[in-house]
């Protein structure tokens, strides 16, 4: 290794915040499987066989009028809004430390080497932000959730509803989309909410892009992980197992012991054994975001460890971990469309500072001289 | 529980708002008790029905040629008795429930329930025909039949309700319409009352009312309809293009004039709104005019809310259909 070359770990931070997250039988990770008494259906059933073809047109037709004709905004299918939706103005609130803002949704669509400037290779898992839009603001008198997050103070706190990826709405039902009715945002397909200060608060309407957040910025990605189905114990919690041969008999994969004797001579509740792995929600903390692309809403961030499948749905906040938080001001409380080019100069890419790009030249290395 | 609180809370306001309607009453689904009028009116109606029974003397057989599916057959039945849906009932069930109208000799539709006088070719129309517009204008026609028994149980008497008429069907037009007269000069339905008009056509529907029609005589009828001053009005006019024989239809206990056909039954009737009311003209110094419009579609047709929302639009728009208070021409077609 060159001795011009010098790696400082501690000054890129590469590696992201480990944070053991058990597999518990914890009620926070169970699968609700039962739908709270708000709940609304979201997809029709019926599906109507007796409209004629020129009558199909003509709701087509209809749909374009109420929300604008259909396009292709930022590599996603959706329909012009801009002309129809007037978002009222409202006065700009100054951030401050204490502040918590909104966060996006996004799909996680695959992963991609980087480079730093001194050579070093990174993996980053790209997240396409689609088609975000807000759809209503409750302020903390009103929100009242029947299973309350677990946030301190929240009484102080407004949630923000946030929908992702339009959708026809005649493939929903009447009373799911009277949730955009207020709006005039097109019936979403993935909802959100998310808990901010009523500085934070956004008008309703509003398109949310991935500058939102800047490069260099810790954020935190929660998603369902990858779902393994039942698996035995040396996949799931990492047993070793025992050898393939030297005259092990039908022991290979197993468990082994499972308890010890005594006066409480039982298997222990939480004993490590056979069982679902995945489909639970997780949050990847403390993740860099190296590079933002605002023309097609993606952002590059740390590692391979966003929880979920490539295609998932995934929720990203600013970290909540002390010493990554926000020093100065991000765009608070979001980055509006007409600013968008003053915050990344006119250029689709914003690479962090010590990411190589790949407009420039390559890196080289110079000899050690000796 | 804060949960708890906020479901019985919402449960009650629901309540509270349906109950506490202006110029309506929750409909009670027993009428203990009819009208004095109403009750002579049917009573006038059942007697004339079981008279015309009666007067058919010797019955002679006429030979019916069903035309359509499985196979065409030829019926033997009782002329001035036998009914389409009699025919239908030597098909199959299957026949009597699905078929609305009846078309005779090829193209004059016939009520499922209405008498044959001759030999002739029967043809049982449903709503999924080629060519369904017969049998559309039927069902609009019973649409704004049905309107008028709904407004006549869902308004107090305080309103002094008097169904005027309603002009013949046009489906293009968008919607279906009865024109009332009221007590109240800028009465304007609330989201609620709308509602409520809705579940009472919903709910006549789901009765399965048999409309059977029936030929009266001008004095019979002028008898019959003693309590209503317009309909006595049109009365006259009717007769007098019609032999001096006036054409009423009867759903359950509610009577009315029609030219016709309408529809066999009031399950035809699937999902139905009545949009607005539209003020047409003052009527005297306390009434006005009103016409109350609505859309509906078949029974087992359905719709996406977005395009269901289209129709509902488009039915709020005032119909352009001949008002009441014109003067019409001798060549227009009548009240339908």
């Amino acid at each position: 290794m060159l001795r011009s070359l010098i790696v400082d770990l501690s000054k890129l931070r590469l590696c992201p915040v480990v944070v053991t997250q058990v597999r518990e039988k914890g009620h926070l990770t169970r699968p609700r499987l039962r739908n709270p008494y708000w709940f609304v259906r979201k997809e029709r059933l019926a599906r109507d066989t007796t409209v004629t073809p020129e009558n199909k047109t003509f709701l087509q037709e209809v749909i374009k009028d109420k929300y604008g004709p259909p396009a292709l905004i930022k590599g996603i299918p959706s329909y012009d809004q801009s002309a129809l939706i007037k978002t009222e103005q409202f006065e700009r609130q100054p951030w401050h430390e204490k502040a918590r803002r909104c966060g996006l949704i996004a799909r996680k669509i695959g992963q991609y080497p980087l480079w730093l400037k001194n050579g070093e290779r990174i993996r980053t898992t790209l997240l396409q932000v689609v088609d975000n839009h807000v759809i209503r603001y409750i302020p903390p008198q009103e929100y009242q959730p029947a299973q309350r997050p677990s946030v301190v103070n929240l009484n102080k706190y407004g949630c923000l509803l946030v929908g992702a990826e339009s959708v026809d709405p005649s493939t929903l039902t009447k009373e799911y989309c009277g949730l955009f009715k207020d709006s005039g945002v097109m019936p979403k397909r993935n909802l959100g909410r998310f808990i901010i200060s009523p500085e934070a608060a956004i008008p309703a309407g509003t398109p949310l892009n991935v500058a939102h957040f800047r490069v260099g910025d810790f954020v935190d990605v929660r998603g369902k992980t990858v779902d393994h189905g039942f698996q035995g114990v040396v996949k799931r919690h990492g047993f070793k197992g025992m050898p393939a041969s030297h005259g092990v008999t039908k022991t290979h994969r197993r468990p082994g012991n499972i308890g010890g004797g005594g006066e409480k001579g039982r298997v222990w509740p939480g004993t490590k054994m056979p069982g679902h792995m995945g489909n639970r929600w997780r949050v990847a903390k403390g993740m860099r975001i190296w590079r933002i692309n605002t023309k097609y809403n993606v952002m590059w961030v740390q590692g391979s460890a966003i929880p979920g499948p490539t295609n998932g749905l995934v929720y990203i906040y600013d970290t909540i971990l002390p010493l990554r938080k926000h020093k100065t001001a991000p765009p608070f409380p979001t980055a509006f469309e007409e600013e968008l080019e003053a915050l990344t100069g006119g250029r689709d890419d914003v690479w962090y500072e010590d990411v190589h790009d790949f407009k420039n030249e390559t890196i080289t290395f110079q000899p050690d001289k000796n | 529980m804060a949960s708890n609180k906020i479901i019985s809370r919402s449960v009650l306001n629901t309540l509270n708002r349906f109950q506490r309607l202006t110029n309506l009453r929750t409909y009670s689904s027993q009428k203990e008790t009819l009208a004095p009028a109403l009750a002579k009116r049917n009573e006038l109606f059942s007697q004339e029905q079981r008279r015309q029974q009666e007067a058919v003397g010797r019955v002679e057989k006429i030979e019916v040629r069903y035309l359509g599916l499985p196979e065409d057959v030829t019926l033997a039945m009782n002329a001035s008795i036998s009914t389409p849906y009699n025919c239908a009932q030597h098909l199959s069930d299957g026949h009597c429930k699905r078929s609305a109208l009846a078309l005779k000799d090829g193209n004059v539709p016939w009520d499922m329930h209405r008498p044959l006088t001759e030999s002739c070719t029967l043809q049982l129309l449903n709503f999924t025909v080629s060519d369904p517009h017969l049998v559309n204008k039927a069902f609009w026609r019973t649409c704004s039949f049905m309107l008028g028994a709904a407004l006549q149980n869902s308004f107090t008497d305080d309103a002094h309700l008097q169904l005027h008429s309603f002009p013949g069907p046009n489906i293009k037009s968008g919607s279906f319409v009865y024109d009332v007269v009221l007590r109240a000069q800028n009465w304007q339905p609330s989201k609620a009352e709308l509602r409520a008009l809705s579940a009472e056509m919903i709910n006549l529907a789901s009765k399965d009312l048999k409309i059977e029609r029936l030929d009266v005589n001008n004095e019979l009828a002028l008898e019959m309809f003693a309590d209503s001053h317009y309909k006595r009005e049109q009365l006259p006019s009717i007769a007098q293009q019609n032999q001096g024989r006036v054409t009423l239809y009867r759903m359950g206990t509610h009577i009315d004039i029609s030219r016709g056909p309408m529809v066999a039954s009031s399950r035809f009737l699937g999902k139905c709104t009545v949009a607005t009311a539209h003020k047409i003209a003052n009527e005297g110094e306390k009434d006005a005019l009103y016409r109350i419009q609505g859309v509906g579609l078949p029974a087992g047709f359905t719709l996406d809310h977005v395009a269901y929302s289209t129709l509902e639009e488009r039915a709020k728009k005032l119909n352009p259909a001949r008002l009441p208070n014109e003067p019409f021409e001798e060549t227009q077609q009548q009240i339908a």
